[in-house]
């Protein structure tokens, strides 16, 4: 079992790493954007060209082939802000540090082709539609939202939940617009994710409304190929949610494939802004197929006195990456983030955060646990905490927990914190190891097995996290999934354990 | 974790209507000293003493009444139990003889470090240590060679001294597990979550915790009162008959130790004893044993009656090594 902890203090910047294109590649991005004259013209100089990487250049290039020219300026904007970024983005490699723990090559060496129209109903035809017709749902499939697969009954006046080209208010364009594009914090997928979108999915919330029950965002990925066939079916969802000042949302976002075992990869970016004292809670399960890339960006601009609460399980994926940037734009934030990663198959789950506080009296809690029960499984957690000079009086507590139930299981976990601020309080904690033996004695000791007493330990290390979900149907329901992940597990672990 | 309390776990459901059609099954039992000196009464008992000498000196001892049954049977005989710790080697247990017969309640007392709590854990055990040498009989069977929850379930039950938290299991559902695993050994039907309040509630009631006490996880964030209670509880829940309690009274309140050792003593049966571990002589003022053993470097190096007790409380431990 390998294992590794890092605490610095400062981040090492990454040290860029850049190839030089072929004069092939570099041409095509450019003849393209050539052919779609726009801000970026000018900026396709050979200075930046030089340093673009081919592969990237390939996708971006191919991402915007697959999409007709968009109507809506905004969606635009977005894409050229993105596509300018991606001129000088290289696909990450082991040399960056962003991506030091995690190998991307799955998603490299595989033929990525770009979903490139929404789904033919016959297709979704297997999808039902949920049987609670109480609760607000979206269905996201490939990046498309599909109305009939949806049920929207009962929203407040002001609320607006849909494809942005159907906004009809100018007020909401306006306020979209104005948030759009953020100050980008993300990296080559929130970039390539911005270039393919085919559309911009835009939850709004107005001033002091709250909205009952959760809404529920279900995004699955459809198109899928076989394992073997080595291609990769791309979609990039993108969400867009604005809270207004004192208003309340819940939001689930969960993340399945229609087939079990197909492979896609799952490109997706997810923007929250939280107005000041608004609540988000927001709740997040990925369970996609263990041979799908399920790379998610999720970012959080939170205003003054404002509370956004994550709690999430990934369960899925081959390689399953969470980006969470949270930015405190304002005083007295409440900020909390609770994630429990489960790598029980030959999978990779990461977690990346960055919590930034930049103003006083911000308060942030965060749990990390995660189980690899597969010897080539492995988990990455790099945790970061930024309190800058005027978040003073700043609480801010971390802690992670591993359990690594395998030989040759790996995990690797970074907590940082940068404290620049002099009057705070922060804490950070992580532990990685096997079940503990005391535990298990004390159960065996009162006439438990070994191995049920293992069971019940390996699924109650989870349940710190499940217990947090907001509502009772969905804790019961990720128990059981967990519970059904880890059984298969529990037995092969009996000959080593004895 | 005490530094994540504001996401505050949601606990579980309230528990549902009481159905309490199972009684607590055991009541108190008086217990009547005889005056018999006990070298007398049991002589077969000591033969496998070596320390024969210091015992002819002794006192004559309590023992306990039979019920007019005939004579009590030897529930388990310790021989020349040595033991080290498996990591470093290190010899603990110098070869324990000890024999405890139905209905005794034994107290062992000693200086820190004299191999006390590791009899215990070795008596259940735990992986801690390794047995290099003599024989443990627990009911006509060989201890040492069970795997610790085939002893819990044959009726071995320690109480630990420092009982670990178990986050994430909750007390129900632990006790639950338990108990159910014991029910499968003795072939009766589990108990399903209903049938098992029922069951449970008059053993709350008598180690005296609230009911809320079942929806938090086991140990966690327990005060050293509640843990020990919680310990009590599983003896309670559980049965045994032999509960070994290993420092039952440190960090109790006098209150608590009172609720404790009332417990402890409704616990008892005529064919249940008590191994009790201790350093003070006011748990013995509320469970009156009738035994005191003193352990020195792993091994009982002096046995006798309450009035050990009162010149070590007198004295200490030179006492002992003196005469």
């Amino acid at each position: 079992m390998a294992v590794s902890a890092f605490t610095p203090i400062i981040r090492i910047s990454p040290s860029p790493y850049f190839t030089l294109p072929t004069s092939q590649y570099q041409s095509s991005f450019i003849r393209t954007r050539k052919v779609k004259p726009g801000v970026l013209t000018q900026r396709s100089l050979p200075p930046i060209a030089a340093l673009s990487d081919p592969f990237v250049l390939e996708i971006a290039e191919s991402l915007e082939d697959s999409l007709p020219s968009s109507s809506s300026s905004g969606l635009q904007k977005l894409r050229d802000f993105a596509s300018e970024s991606l001129l000088s983005t290289p696909w990450p490699s082991r040399k960056d540090e962003p991506f030091r723990f995690t190998d991307t090559s799955f998603i490299k060496q595989s033929e990525i082709i770009p979903v490139s129209s929404p789904p033919t109903p016959e297709s979704s035809n297997n999808l039902s539609v949920f049987e609670d017709t109480q609760s607000l749902n979206l269905t996201i499939i490939d990046g498309y939202i599909i109305s009939s697969l949806s049920q929207l009954p009962g929203l407040p006046d002001g609320v607006f939940i849909g494809s942005l080209s159907n906004i009809t208010s100018n007020e909401i364009a306006n306020r979209v617009l104005e948030i759009l594009p953020s100050s980008e914090p993300g990296d080559l997928f929130w970039s390539l994710n911005g270039v393919g979108s085919p559309d911009l999915v835009v939850v709004y919330v107005p001033e002091g409304c709250k909205v009952e029950g959760p809404l529920h965002l279900r995004y699955i990925s459809n198109e899928g190929s076989d394992k073997e066939s080595k291609k990769l079916p791309v979609s990039n969802p993108r969400v867009l949610v604005v809270v207004e000042k004192g208003g309340e949302i819940g939001i689930l976002e969960e993340y399945i494939g229609g087939d079990v075992d197909l492979s896609y990869w799952t490109n997706s970016v997810t923007e929250i802004a939280i107005g000041e004292e608004a609540k988000v809670s927001h709740s997040y399960i990925q369970t996609q197929s263990f041979n799908a890339a399920h790379i998610k960006w999720t970012s959080i601009r939170q205003e003054k006195s404002s509370t956004y609460e994550l709690v999430e399980v990934s369960t899925g994926g081959k390689l399953s990456r969470h980006n969470v940037h949270v930015q405190q734009t304002g005083s007295d934030t409440i900020t909390g983030l609770s994630t429990f990663h489960l790598s029980g198959n030959d999978q990779t789950q990461d977690l990346h955060s960055k919590i930034v506080l930049d103003h006083p009296r911000g308060y942030s809690r965060q749990l990390h646990k995660c189980i690899v029960a597969h010897s080539l499984g492995q988990a990455v957690f790099d945790g970061n905490i930024k309190v800058n000079r005027y978040a003073q009086q700043t609480d801010a507590g971390q802690l992670t927990r591993s359990l690594i139930l395998e030989p040759r299981a790996t995990v690797n976990v970074k907590p940082n914190l940068q404290i620049i601020a002099d009057d705070v309080k922060c804490s950070h904690g992580a532990s990685i190891c096997d079940l503990e033996e005391d535990q298990l004695f004390y159960l065996q000791a009162r006439g438990i097995d070994r191995q049920t007493a293992r069971k019940s330990l390996i699924v109650s290390f989870g349940s710190e996290v499940i217990d947090r979900f907001p509502s009772a149907g969905l804790r019961k329901k990720v128990e059981d999934l967990v519970k059904k992940l880890l059984d298969p597990v529990v037995p092969s672990k009996v000959e080593k354990s004895v | 974790m005490a530094l994540l309390h504001r996401f505050g776990c949601c606990s579980s459901p309230s528990p549902p209507p009481l159905l309490s059609f199972q009684k607590s099954t055991s009541g108190s039992v008086l217990f009547s000293v005889s005056a018999l000196p006990r070298r007398h009464r049991f002589p077969r008992r000591f033969s496998s003493f070596r320390l024969t000498a210091t015992l002819a000196a002794e006192s004559p001892a309590g023992s306990v009444s039979d019920g007019g049954g005939g004579p009590p049977k030897l529930l388990m005989e310790v021989k020349d139990l040595t033991a080290v710790i498996a990591e470093s080697g290190q010899k603990i247990l110098n070869g324990v003889n000890l024999s405890i017969y139905e209905g005794e309640i034994h107290a062992i007392m000693g200086k820190n470090g004299s191999g006390k709590s590791t009899f215990a854990k070795v008596l259940v055990g735990h992986r801690d240590y390794e047995v290099t040498g003599g024989s443990v009989i627990f009911k006509d069977e060989n201890l040492l060679e069970m795997e610790p929850e085939d002893r819990s379930l044959a009726g071995l039950f320690l109480s630990f001294q420092s009982p670990v938290e178990i986050p994430g299991v909750s007390n129900s559902d632990f006790l639950q597990m338990a108990y159910n695993a014991r029910r499968r050994k003795l072939g009766q039907p589990e108990l399903d979550p209903l049938q098992f309040y029922g069951y449970i509630m008059p053993k709350l009631e008598m180690v005296n915790i609230k009911a809320d006490f079942l929806n938090r996880n086991v140990n966690e964030g327990f005060s050293g009162g509640e843990k020990k209670r919680n310990e009590i509880l599983q003896l309670a829940v559980l049965g045994a008959e032999l509960a070994i309690l290993d420092e039952i009274d440190s960090g109790l309140d006098v209150d608590a130790l009172r609720d404790v050792a009332k417990a402890v003593n409704a616990l008892m049966t005529p064919t249940n004893s008590v191994l009790m571990i201790t350093h003070y002589r006011r748990l013995l003022e509320f469970i009156k044993p009738t035994y005191i053993h003193i352990m020195d470097d792993g091994r009982i190096s002096k046995t006798g009656d309450i009035s050990i007790a009162n010149i070590l409380e007198k004295e200490g431990y030179k006492a002992m090594s003196t005469t």
